[in-house]
């Protein structure tokens, strides 16, 4: 049973579809992160589970009750916006405070729990600040204080980590998820960066021009796309034009040279033009081990990322690019010679367009 | 750091224009003071005595800024909710409403009120029928106190609505009342708690000049005939020749006197508008 769905949830701008039939039910307690580029849909979906958008049509229902229509203030969800949002002319303790009591609840009952949501956000020093004396990272983090002060049924975070800087955003996004774990809380949110969904969430719903994608786990996301979009948007990858050249046994043709995939390529017929797909980093030099697809290759560059190296070989007229781990025992092969790589037939992804 | 750079530091033409401005205004107040002292040299106040004595200086006075006050508290509650529902749902009635608000500036005030009491001289009835409802406005003193009070905020609507709404343009109004919905908040507490506070500067300039407006003002008081401080001065001013002087000068002092007060209660409450 879930706890929060949406389901068939279409929303029109006057004739522009922005969302377009989306589906997802989400569990109690699940992190759902809304990945893709600017402009698919992602916050406009978010407002709709907040109540700032009403959908053209479909509904919505949280805890078993149709919320499609209410009014935001009479959700219970919080917010998390990019920008922040802290009410200016209230202190941290204020600002945290407040949605206590627009609720009316007890001085004694706003102290104690605004209390416990600094101490969890660990800036009990800050307490009597105003929000322009604090950091971006320190009011992201009243400002998601704030939100779970009032025990939201649902969490909101639409890009929270976009104003930051890199290292803060990395560490907060750390900090969000450990006390969304804490609190068992339901959250969903919003980002462009498919590292920081990958790391975050339970599931990700991979968004492109207002339709669902994909939905899995970073790890189906990441390992198995279901289309060439996701497979693109979601790390690195190579792809090259290919033709299918024995269906019933996986092989096909990238430019002269033979390859035999693992995806399923039984519905098509000799000399369907294809595109198959590699990730960088499924790519090995040959060693004498027996692998499924052994490749003859000339070295063209070799770039240096850190962690990383990218080495660019052509195979065939193709050219592809090749992950390999840094180390500082690592022997890399000289740009020109002539080396052997391998990738499994698993790594091998013909995907749908 | 060296001499020449602290002297580039120093923003010596904002000074200087600060300087001339502060002169331009302050000379004219020093020339009436001096004057309004030269009645009787053996009593340097006898201006002021006189004015302090008369019953009503001190009536029309008192009533102009009852009247200055309504005004200033009828315009917020009508501009800071119409403003700010146009900045959140319809910036498309933007350019009309500013139209509208700079009415004032075109149409002078005499107008108004020929207009006004060419209207309001005659009595409410049911519509098509001679059954009476209420008598002319223009005919008692509650309603004529109404129809000076919306031509007051007619006349303050330019000044009002471009303080308000240059205070909503410095803070994100849109993304803080979501939040605030999404925390649980109605209108009224958001347009109280949230949109009122961090407006304050601006409402507190916009109040001020309502109030030199107001207190000041001639035309309409006179032809609605209610004895206001503008005309109680300007009727002075052809019959005395020191008393006037002595009174602007007062008066002036008062109105600073009531800014620095309003500055100072709503000062006191840390930073607010404008902190960024
Ligand atoms: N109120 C609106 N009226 C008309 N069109 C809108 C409105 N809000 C959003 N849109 C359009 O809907 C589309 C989706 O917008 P949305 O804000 O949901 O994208 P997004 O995925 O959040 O993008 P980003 O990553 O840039 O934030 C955009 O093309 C946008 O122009
Ligand atoms: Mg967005």
């Amino acid at each position: 049973m879930s706890y929060l769905s949406l389901s068939n949830i279409t929303k029109q701008f006057g004739d522009t579809v922005v969302v377009d039939n989306f589906n997802l039910d989400i569990a109690k307690g699940e992190f759902v992160s809304f990945l893709g580029p600017s402009g698919c849909g992602k916050t406009t979906t978010l407002r709709m589970v907040a109540g700032f958008e009403i959908p053209t049509s479909g509904r919505i229902t949280l805890d078993g009750a149709d919320i499609t229509e209410k009014a935001p203030n009479q959700r219970n969800v919080g917010m998390i916006f990019q920008s922040y949002a802290l009410f200016p002319n209230m202190t941290v303790a204020q600002n945290i405070g407040f949605g206590l009591s627009v609720r009316k609840e007890s001085k004694e009952m706003i102290k104690q729990r605004v209390d416990e949501m600094i101490a969890l956000i660990n800036l009990e020093k800050h307490a009597n600040k105003y929000p322009y004396q604090l950091s971006g990272g320190q009011q992201q983090r009243v400002s998601l204080a704030r939100a779970l002060a009032i025990q939201p049924q649902v969490l909101l975070l639409d890009e929270p980590l976009s104003a930051l800087d890199a290292k803060i955003r990395v560490s907060l996004r750390a900090e969000i998820r450990a006390i969304q774990k804490k609190l068992g809380i339901t959250a969903i949110f919003v980002t462009h960066d498919q590292e920081e969904a990958l790391s975050i969430s339970d599931r990700i719903v991979v968004m492109n021009t207002g339709l669902m994608e994909q939905v899995g786990t970073p790890f189906e996301i990441y390992n198995f796309p279901q289309t060439q979009f996701v497979a693109n948007f979601v790390g690195s990858l190579n792809t090259a034009n290919a033709e299918v050249s024995e269906p019933a046994n996986g092989l096909v043709n990238v430019d002269g040279v033979q390859l035999i995939t693992a995806s399923d390529i039984k519905s098509r017929k000799k000399g369907d033009a294809i595109r198959v797909s590699i990730r960088p980093e499924r790519f090995s030099f040959a060693d004498n081990q027996k692998k499924d697809n052994v490749l003859d290759c000339t070295v063209e560059n070799i770039t240096f990322l850190g962690a990383v190296v990218r080495i660019q070989v052509k195979i065939g007229n193709a050219k592809f690019n090749m992950d390999t781990f840094n180390n500082p025992f690592l022997e890399l092969p000289k740009i020109g010679s002539k080396q052997q790589v391998t990738c499994s037939k698993e790594a091998v992804l013909v995907l749908d367009e | 750091m060296s001499f020449l750079s602290r002297l580039r530091r120093f923003p010596f033409w904002s000074w200087v224009w600060f300087i001339v401005g502060a002169l331009y205004f302050i000379l004219p107040l020093l020339a009436t003071f001096e004057f309004s002292l030269t009645w009787d040299p053996a009593i340097p106040f006898k201006a002021y005595q006189r004015s302090f004595e008369d019953k009503d200086f001190w009536e029309t006075f008192i009533y102009s800024n009852v009247l200055a006050l309504a005004t200033i508290l009828f315009s917020i509650l009508l501009i800071v909710p119409t403003a700010y529902w146009i900045r959140l749902r319809l910036p498309e009635a933007r350019r009309i409403v500013e139209f509208i608000t700079l009415m004032p500036f075109v149409v002078p005030a005499i107008i108004l009120v020929f207009g006004m009491i060419r209207i309001y001289s005659a009595p409410f009835n049911v519509p098509f029928t001679d059954i009476q409802i209420m008598q002319p406005l223009t005919n008692f003193k509650a309603g004529t106190n109404v129809l000076i009070i919306s031509g007051y905020m007619v006349l303050a609507m330019p000044y009002m609505y471009r303080s308000v709404d240059t205070g909503m343009r410095t803070v994100d109004i849109r993304t803080l009342t979501e939040a605030a919905q999404s925390l649980g908040a109605n209108w009224f507490v958001i347009i109280s708690r949230i949109i009122l506070p961090n407006i304050r500067s601006a409402l507190l300039s916009g109040a001020l000049l309502t109030f030199a407006i107001v207190v000041g003002e001639v035309t309409l008081a006179s032809f609605l005939g209610v004895d206001a401080f503008g005309p109680y001065l300007f009727l002075l001013g052809q019959h005395r020749a020191y008393e006037p002087a002595a009174l602007s000068f007062v008066s002036f002092l008062l109105t600073w006197l009531a800014m620095g007060l309003i500055q100072l209660v709503s000062g006191g409450q840390g930073q607010a508008a404008g902190a960024h």
